[in-house]
């Protein structure tokens, strides 16, 4: 996978939590232009190990002389968004991927309705450039906890005006989903990042209110969870190696040198599929890419956030 | 034709089926074999939501379901002579619809895709719109001549209105136009044409 070269320009720290970045091409060139929605993967090498967290690109898609991401501090964090937090100060070296899109807006649409919850606001803020920039019709609601969370809410409402509209959820503002989806005209697609309960229930709402699948998008990157160390067999590269209870298999599986294909390493995209061959133990589905009857199955694994409860897992890899 | 040779652009076309998750239905038939397409989905069930019922009478037929679904939804039924005078009553509807509307309809291809090309202009997937296949499997041909549209095929070779090009009726099927792609069938050897056949009786 083709990698850039970076060096962070700028970091600002926008609320307690997030800090935002503005990354340069080290030989000082332009970036690829990308479309509203994208993310890149940025790798850190952190203690010799690359750990690689995918992250939205925040600004206008026309302006390629810097790319913009923000990054959360998480709690649990495997070490990725506390080295960003932690280590990574102006003119730090990073290696960023190309960017891909996996959340776009749906050009037909007559009306686009984002649904943001806390960190979530991020691919909403390259998307609202492109809306603005085409003229489409949107609504942008966007849900926090308490007010110094509210990252980018006065660049939101400044860019949106009376099209933003946030919840604070320590003021005791919900986002009633049911209220706001039944009162959408026909042709309206929403979209919706945030934590994993806020997505599903959105999802479920839609569906219940009769929201045809085309008509429903969602993002969400997964750290891949942590679980019990197993040996995993690598059949076409002839090796057996070891993932340990912190790492992923696809990061394991990296860290061995085999070159193993991926997008967005939050089991959405479904790039990093690979085929089970054999396994004694039940396998740990995390991605939102495999349909129940594939997980069901056994036959298919994304290494990038499952995982396996057994003491060997052959691949076909 | 050959076995097992399937095009994947061909439209396919089963019965209708009440979509449970929903807010309203519309449903739209035209003729006798659509009006008892719209009684068949009513004996499934009756809807809990809201439920508009267009139907074209048949032209030619005697059987009227008019009465019937009259019965059916009462006051949520609309009835008229010809295609056009539905499409426009479709023109008025959707403007003030809600997402969460189903829209089932029943009928011959071309009625089934006119409400289709309406209903993009509203941003709705032809995907979602439930069709079922009534009356006639007569096509619409596109002539990738002279773009004209000539409605009526039922047979394998069918005239171009437009262009007056004899055409063979491919499976190759356009959403956008609603129609079958049709080629020159004998441009190679002017005059000399395979024997027509009715196949979209």
């Amino acid at each position: 996978m083709s990698i850039i070269n970076v060096t962070v320009a700028n970091v600002e720290q926008v609320t307690p939590l997030v800090k935002h970045f503005t990354l340069v091409k080290e030989d000082g060139s332009l970036f690829p232009a990308f479309s509203g929605g994208s993310h890149i993967v940025v790798a850190m090498n952190i203690n010799g190990r690359v750990h690689r967290n995918p992250y939205s690109l925040m600004g206008s898609p026309e302006e390629t002389g810097a790319y913009h991401i923000s990054v959360r501090k998480q709690e649990k964090s495997r070490g990725g968004s506390v080295f960003m937090h932690e280590q990574i100060k102006v003119g730090s070296k990073l290696q960023i991927t190309y960017p891909v899109n996996l959340f776009a807006l749906e050009k037909r649409a007559r009306k686009n309705l984002l649904i943001a919850g806390g960190i979530g606001i991020t691919p909403f803020m390259s998307q609202i450039e492109d809306l603005n920039r085409t003229g489409a019709a949107y609504e942008m609601h966007y849900a926090y906890r308490s007010p110094e969370h509210g990252a980018f809410s006065d660049e939101l409402s400044a860019k949106c005006g009376d099209k933003f509209k946030c919840y604070v959820e320590s003021d005791g503002d919900t986002l009633d989903f049911k209220a706001l989806l039944s009162k959408q005209p026909l042709g309206t697609h929403v979209y919706v990042c945030g934590p994993h309960p806020m997505v599903v229930a959105l999802i479920e709402t839609a569906r219940e209110l009769g929201w045809p699948e085309n008509n429903i998008h969602s993002e969400q990157f997964s750290a891949p969870p942590s679980g019990d160390a197993f040996k995993l067999k690598l059949s076409k590269s002839n090796l057996e190696i070891v993932v340990p209870s912190e790492m992923s298999m696809l990061e394991a599986i990296e860290a061995a040198g085999v070159d193993a294909p991926y997008l967005c390493r939050g089991g959405a995209c479904g790039r990093c599929e690979l085929e089970v061959l054999c396994t004694d133990g039940p396998l740990i589905h995390n991605d939102h890419y495999l349909t129940d009857a594939e997980k069901a199955a056994g036959k298919k694994i994304m290494p990038c956030v499952s995982r396996a409860k057994c003491d060997l897992l052959e691949l076909n890899i | 034709m050959e076995r097992g040779y399937w095009i994947r652009s061909k439209p396919v076309y089963s019965a209708l089926l009440w979509q449970q998750k929903a807010t309203a239905h519309l449903v739209m038939v035209e003729g006798s074999a659509g009006g008892l397409a719209a009684i068949k989905l009513f004996q499934q069930m009756q809807p809990l939501q809201p439920t508009t019922v267009i139907y074209v009478k048949d032209k030619v037929s005697d059987a009227d379901y008019s009465v019937a679904l009259r019965k059916i939804v009462p006051d949520d039924l609309l009835v008229f002579e010809t295609k056009d005078e539905a499409m426009i009553a479709l023109q008025k509807y959707l403007p003030n619809a809600l997402m969460g509307l189903r829209i089932y309809v029943a009928g011959s291809e071309r009625f089934m895709w006119s409400i289709a090309q309406i209903a993009g202009e509203y941003g709705i997937d032809d995907a979602d719109i439930y069709k079922e296949l009534t009356g006639t499997l007569a096509r619409s041909v596109y002539c990738v001549h002279c773009k004209t549209i000539t409605h009526e095929a039922h047979t394998n070779i069918k005239k171009c209105c437009g262009c007056g090009k004899m055409l063979f009726v491919r499976d190759h099927f356009s959403r956008l136009m609603g129609a079958y792609m049709g080629l020159m069938v004998d441009a190679e050897s002017p005059g000399v044409l395979p024997e027509i056949e009715e196949i979209y009786p």
